[in-house]
């Protein structure tokens, strides 16, 4: 089994290297087929490697090399195919070789084509070691390797200033969770002696409460980072400036979850400070709801989709915080599904009408795109969570969840965001894909993609519809591990009345989005009634956070930057000069004395001498008589 | 030969120096690189002979020079200098080979073979006086190298950096008098070896003001906050290779001799001034970090970001503990790597542009994709990513520090955090966009010369930060013996328990009262 | 009344002190000389006394130095004072600055 674990961890890596080999060379068309087929190769042996997992076979566990050791740290290049990692790597894989083959087609004109693969490659090797580390070191190695492949496909057109900025902005905004998650790796290295899970989680149990609270508060620093929680959130709308299979990946199905990951992996751990876990589940509702809102108003197609994504985030940490490990796991791999596969149909959208984002100036397009509409359409069917598509069994086990719990307030929230998310998400496809032709006053002749695209997103559309049947087999795979529990209601009458209740909410909101979008005529531009009310445009503006960050954040640090440097040569380079020109001028000052004229140095002569003379005098005396001027000094009190 | 491996270590260049005064000015720079060359290669030799096993001192030498004062030259390396003489012989080399065109090029090579003679004596001496001489003689060389071939400021600059390091280093001399003479009343005896030194107990007082004097002298050469002002300076001014062996190696003799002399010698005294120098260390990772975003031109931000590095280093020295110090000096070699590089780097667009503004830059990845690639790298390693050689020393000497204060840790985490935000802005703003600079459109990427020296340290960047453990291994077991003598030799109930006692280790110690 | 030490150092200070104006306040090289040897007389003086009053000839033997050391300064310096003159005509202080700082 081992082997399949090496092949599963570094075809991406030799995928990536061999592309990187072409970077500088015009497109290569079998670049991006030799990586498509390595990593292919990884999700071949991550499903030989599921199996055996299923068939109750041991965890895999190899130790490869030691990375850092000194003093009583031992880090070792270690990995753990266990029943959490493995589906993270189903999850990972399959994805990863769906939007592979996709960008075959997808970057088909792009002049970086190969650069493209050789950051693709790379990305699908930091989130295998993330998922396979079995310890924290190297769990934080794949994290800041997913930051920097983030950071160079968000900023893969770097000529577009915004697309940079963003690149930059999402590194950066990164890096201030990582600190937190630095701090908690430190934690628990002083505190358990280990970084390595299987020393480490168990050491916790004997730890005092406070300890763990700051240990579980400082990783979850770290994963609000990642998965982008409020208010760390910012990035990942402007992350959309990366290419459209990009955001699939990274942005919506793997990367993103990490931090959802981490929360799961780290279970033992939040098991023991439930009121963290409280927090985070609140935050993850907050999260559901906030993201949900600016989704309504957008007018960015891609940004539609990653406020979406950002809000079902929300549902896994509410999930994963209120203990409901599995199912935020769950959720997670059926999210990944129909996420990644509406992304690369907002990808097809996209190229079909020449990188235009504006759903408003779209319309009708189910007539020349129809592969697109079905997959988007059912996409988003699976994320409003109708049955019996695979987000009804993820979603609204989450809602259970809360529900059994007995947190109504978070069961609430989750339940009027699913509503939410059914009436942006159909606002969406009505926008596009419905009603007049408004692209026509653009002179834009759109096209479906090419087939192959279409055929290699097929097994997103195929899982995004039947993921659902996993859900029992999952739980008993995971339940061992994740120490689950079912969430049954107890009365078989209240959770039918759920269930059609939450249906029937959602259905309504479905038709609603249909009915007041999908006969849309004209392109809004900015003087109706609506887009002038103070909610729009809150909405619209994001809450003003970006704008507060920039003003309040950006703008004061930049300022402040500019003063210290000012304050470096003006007050301590300044400071520095002043005692080397005291000498100076003291030296320019008395060369006066060295006249030349031997009268005038006879004098000084005669004043040193005076004075030299009159110091051992002094001297003397005070020595003399030391004693009795000790006695005067202390009379008079000094 | 290898009972003189050091004395031909540091010797040979200067000797092969003065013969180079004999070469033809057409073949200089062939003998420069070989003597170089073998320079290097000798130094590998001492690495592949030097037992990681052994803690202690190994290939010592012991020359009597003036006994009645217990001046002797007597040199060895332990696993903390090892790698810091190795780098120095490498850059020396690499410097040389990727030397561009300058005028009197055998002045230049010639003074670059001096200087490697004092930095390889610097870090082998353990003689207090001997490892003064060669401190000071380092600042000659470098006063040539930035007085002659500098930019338009640079006699100011040499100046600034001759005296202020001079001044410094003067109050360090009087610090080493001192030592001597309260070893002579302890034992009797006039000695100057740092060996013997270890072997003293002061009390606490004495520990407290020696310890100022020899901060004063090592504090300037880091440059630590306030201290810092005469490096950006020395960088703005000096040419390319003058700032690559500047902040490879010249910079760390600071933060080497903190850890060869303060520590071990002032432990009650180490750990009292604990908490100030960190909030120091904070500062200038911080502070700098900022300023150095504030930069228009890009070589100030390298050599800001030096700085603000070195405060990392700081604070991992200060750890007290075999983590943090273990990690420091593995970051001493890591920022000498990355830093070296990253000056390198900026000489090349130098010497295509003759002008290091940011804002006449833009685009260049367009242009010169492969300069791009390699200048990212090392940006990525310089703002510590994992796998490249600056995670592991980062990353240990925070880890260390976190011990002994949670906050002060974290304030100075932030370095993660300000360190990407002026790397990566300076990418951006030199890399990014469209090129509006038609200077800029026919820009020809790097050539064979730069890349001889840039490959072998990307290398070196990639390869230390996945397996570390070849260094990493020595390094730990010299700094065990290290933190083991300062736990045996604390006096203060704090300092004991800051110092862990790390078993396995055992140093045969004498005390003052054996002593007397 | 008896003359005492104390007279003799008295009358060695009024010579100090005349010779110590002397140095001071000439402009003219030659009498700058005339100070200086009131100066080391009046040294002179004080050793001759003193080693009279303890009977110990050690301070009659450094006046005879101090003799031998003044004349031949005198030697030297007359003789660069006569160059001097020939040269520039004047023996004047104010015109020797050429050892300006």
């Amino acid at each position: 089994m081992e082997k399949y674990l090496y092949i599963a961890l570094f075809a991406p890596l030799v995928s990536s290297m061999f592309s990187a080999l072409f970077t500088n060379t015009p497109k290569k068309q079998f670049v991006g087929i030799i990586a498509s087929l390595l990593i292919f190769s990884a999700f071949v042996s991550s499903s030989i490697l599921l199996t055996h997992i299923l068939d109750g076979g041991d965890i895999v566990h190899v130790e490869m090399m030691t990375w850092m050791a000194t003093g009583n740290l031992y880090i070792p290049f270690g990995f753990v195919v266990d029943q959490i990692s493995v589906t993270m790597m189903m999850v990972v894989t399959l994805v990863s070789t769906i939007v592979h083959i996709y960008s075959i087609g997808y970057m088909d004109h792009d002049k970086g084509f190969n650069r493209f693969f050789a950051w693709l490659s790379a990305f699908v090797f930091s989130m295998m070691i993330l998922v396979m580390s079995d310890n924290f070191a190297g769990l934080f190695i794949g994290w800041e390797g997913v930051g920097l492949c983030s950071w160079g496909l968000i900023g893969f057109w770097f000529h577009k200033e915004v697309a940079t900025w963003a690149a930059n902005e999402a590194f950066i905004m990164n890096r201030i969770a990582d600190l937190g998650m630095l701090i908690g790796i430190f934690l628990v290295y002083w505190n358990t002696g280990s970084l390595q899970y299987d020393i480490a989680f168990p050491a916790m149990a004997h730890l005092d409460s406070a300890t763990l609270t700051w240990m579980g508060i400082f990783l979850f620093i770290g994963a609000m980072g990642k998965s982008a929680q409020f208010p760390l959130h910012t990035w990942l709308a402007d992350a959309m400036e990366g290419p459209t299979p990009v955001s699939a990946l990274i942005h919506a199905a793997t990367m993103v979850t990490a931090g959802v990951y981490l929360v799961i992996r780290s279970n033992e751990l939040y098991d023991l400070i439930p009121h963290v876990g409280l927090f985070i589940a609140s935050l993850g509702a907050f999260v559901a709801l906030f993201a949900a809102s600016m989704a309504l108003v957008n007018r960015d197609m891609k940004r539609i989709i990653a406020y979406s994504t950002l809000s079902q985030l929300g549902y896994m940490f509410a999930a994963a915080g209120l203990g409901a490990y599995w199912v935020a796991l769950f959720h997670l791999m059926a999210h990944a599904f129909f996420k990644a596969l509406l992304f690369l149909g907002a990808g097809n959208v996209m190229h079909a009408m020449h990188d235009e984002l504006d759903p408003f100036k779209m319309g009708g397009l189910k007539k020349v795109m129809k592969g697109t509409w079905i997959m988007m359409t059912i996409a988003s069917l699976a994320l409003a969570g109708i049955f019996p598509f695979a987000g009804f069994f993820s979603k609204d086990t989450i809602l259970e969840a809360a529900f059994a719990e007995h947190h109504m307030v978070i069961y609430g929230v989750l339940l009027f965001t699913a509503g939410l998310t059914a009436f942006y998400s159909f606002r969406l496809v009505a926008l596009i894909f419905h009603g007049e032709e408004r692209y026509k006053i653009f002179g834009i002749h759109p096209h479906e993609a090419y087939k192959f695209m279409l055929i290699a997103m097929s097994p997103l559309l195929f899982l995004a519809m039947i993921a659902g049947i996993f859900q029992t087999p999952f739980f008993e795979m995971v339940e061992e591990i994740l120490g689950a529990t079912e969430y049954h209601i107890h009365s078989h009458a209240t959770l039918l009345i759920m269930l059609v209740g939450t249906q029937m909410f959602v259905g309504l909101a479905i038709l609603y989005a249909y009915k007041k979008y999908a006969s849309w005529s004209s392109v809004p531009d900015g003087s109706s009634v609506i887009e002038n009310s103070f909610i729009y445009k809150l909405l619209y503006n994001q809450y003003y956070i970006p704008y507060g960050y920039e003003e309040y954040i950006v703008k004061p640090y930049n300022e402040l930057s500019a003063a210290l440097w000012e304050v470096d040569k003006k007050v301590v380079d300044a400071s520095v000069d002043g005692i080397a020109s005291i000498f100076y001028s003291a030296g320019e000052n008395t060369r006066d004395m060295q006249s030349g004229n031997l009268s005038t140095m006879l004098k000084w002569m005669v004043v040193g001498t005076v004075v030299l003379l009159s110091l051992a005098v002094v001297f003397g005396l005070a020595a003399r008589y030391s004693g009795e001027i000790m006695s005067i000094l202390s009379g008079l009190g000094v | 030969m290898l009972d003189h491996i050091l004395s031909i270590l540091i010797f040979f260049p200067a000797l092969a120096g003065v013969m180079g005064f004999m070469i033809d000015k057409g073949s200089i720079r062939a003998y420069g690189v070989a003597v170089a060359f073998v320079e290097f290669a000798l130094s590998l030799w001492l690495w592949f002979a030097f037992d990681s096993n052994v803690s202690g001192m190994q290939f010592m030498e012991n020359i009597a020079l003036i006994p009645s004062f217990g001046i002797n030259y007597i040199l060895g390396v332990d696993g903390i200098s090892l790698f810091i003489i190795i780098l120095a012989a490498f850059f020396t080399m690499i410097g040389i080979a990727s030397l561009t065109e300058t005028k009197n090029e055998k002045n230049m090579i010639i003074t670059l073979l001096f200087l490697e003679m004092t930095m390889i004596g610097v870090f082998s001496a353990l003689d207090a006086i001997v490892f003064y001489v060669f401190w000071e003689l380092s600042l000659v060389p470098m006063l040539y190298i930035i007085g002659a071939w500098g930019g338009p400021m640079r006699i100011y600059a040499s100046v600034k950096f001759f005296l202020y390091t001079f001044a410094g280093s003067l109050v360090m001399l009087v610090g080493m008098l001192f030592m001597a003479y309260f070893f002579y009343q302890a034992t009797g005896t006039w000695s100057f070896a740092i060996l013997d030194w270890y072997r003293l107990i002061l009390p606490e007082s004495f520990q407290l003001w020696l310890f100022a004097a020899f901060f004063v002298g090592f504090a300037i050469k880091v440059p630590m906050f306030p201290f810092h002002t005469w490096l950006p300076y020395a960088h703005g001014q000096a040419p390319t290779i003058g700032s690559v062996i500047l902040a490879a190696i010249l910079l760390k003799m600071g933060t080497y001799a903190f850890i060869r002399f303060s520590l071990p010698l002032f432990p009650d005294a180490s750990v009292f001034f604990m908490y100030p120098i960190a909030v120091i260390a904070i500062i200038m990772i911080i502070y700098t970090a900022m300023v150095a975003y504030a930069q228009k031109d890009v070589k100030q931000v390298v050599a800001y970001s030096s700085v603000s590095h070195m405060g990392v280093i700081i604070l991992g020295t200060f750890a007290l503990n075999v983590e943090g110090i273990t990690g420091s000096v593995f970051l001493m070699i890591a920022h000498g790597v990355v830093s070296g590089a990253l000056f390198l780097l900026v000489g090349v667009i130098y010497d295509r542009r003759h002008t290091k503004l940011m804002s006449e830059f833009g685009g260049l990845a367009h242009v010169m994709p492969r300069y791009a690639t390699i200048f990212g790298i090392m940006l990525m390693a310089s703002v510590g990513m994992p796998l490249t050689i600056n995670f592991v020393g980062e990353f240990l000497s925070l880890l260390g520090f976190y011990e002994q204060s949670h906050i002060l840790t974290l304030l100075a985490g932030i370095a993660i955090v300000v360190g990407a935000i002026y790397m990566l802005t300076a990418y951006k703003k030199m890399f990014f966009g469209e090129v509006t600079k038609d200077e800029n459109r026919n820009l020809p990427d790097v050539n064979k010369r730069e890349l001889i020296a840039l490959i072998p340290l990307a290398i070196i960047t990639i390869w230390l930060g996945v397996y570390p453990k070849p260094v990493l291994e020595p390094i730990n077991n010299s700094v065990e013996a290290v933190v083991q003598l300062m736990h045996n030799k604390s006096t203060t109930e704090e300092a004991k328990s800051r110092i862990p006692n790390v078993s396995g280790v055992v140093i045969s110690k004498t005390s003052t009262r054996e002593a007397h | 009344m008896e003359i005492g030490l104390n007279h003799y150092l008295i009358l060695s200070t009024i010579l100090f002190a005349i010779g110590l104006v002397g140095v001071m306040r000439r402009k003219n090289l030659l009498l700058l000389f005339f100070a200086t040897e009131i100066l080391l007389n009046s040294v002179n003086i004080a050793f001759a006394a003193i080693s009279h009053y303890y009977g110990d000839l050690t301070g009659q033997m450094f006046a005879f130095f101090v003799i031998a050391i003044a004349a031949s300064e005198i030697a030297v310096g007359l003789g660069l004072l006569i160059v001097w003159y020939k040269r520039h005509g004047n023996i004047d202080l104010e015109s020797m600055t050429s050892m300006r700082g």
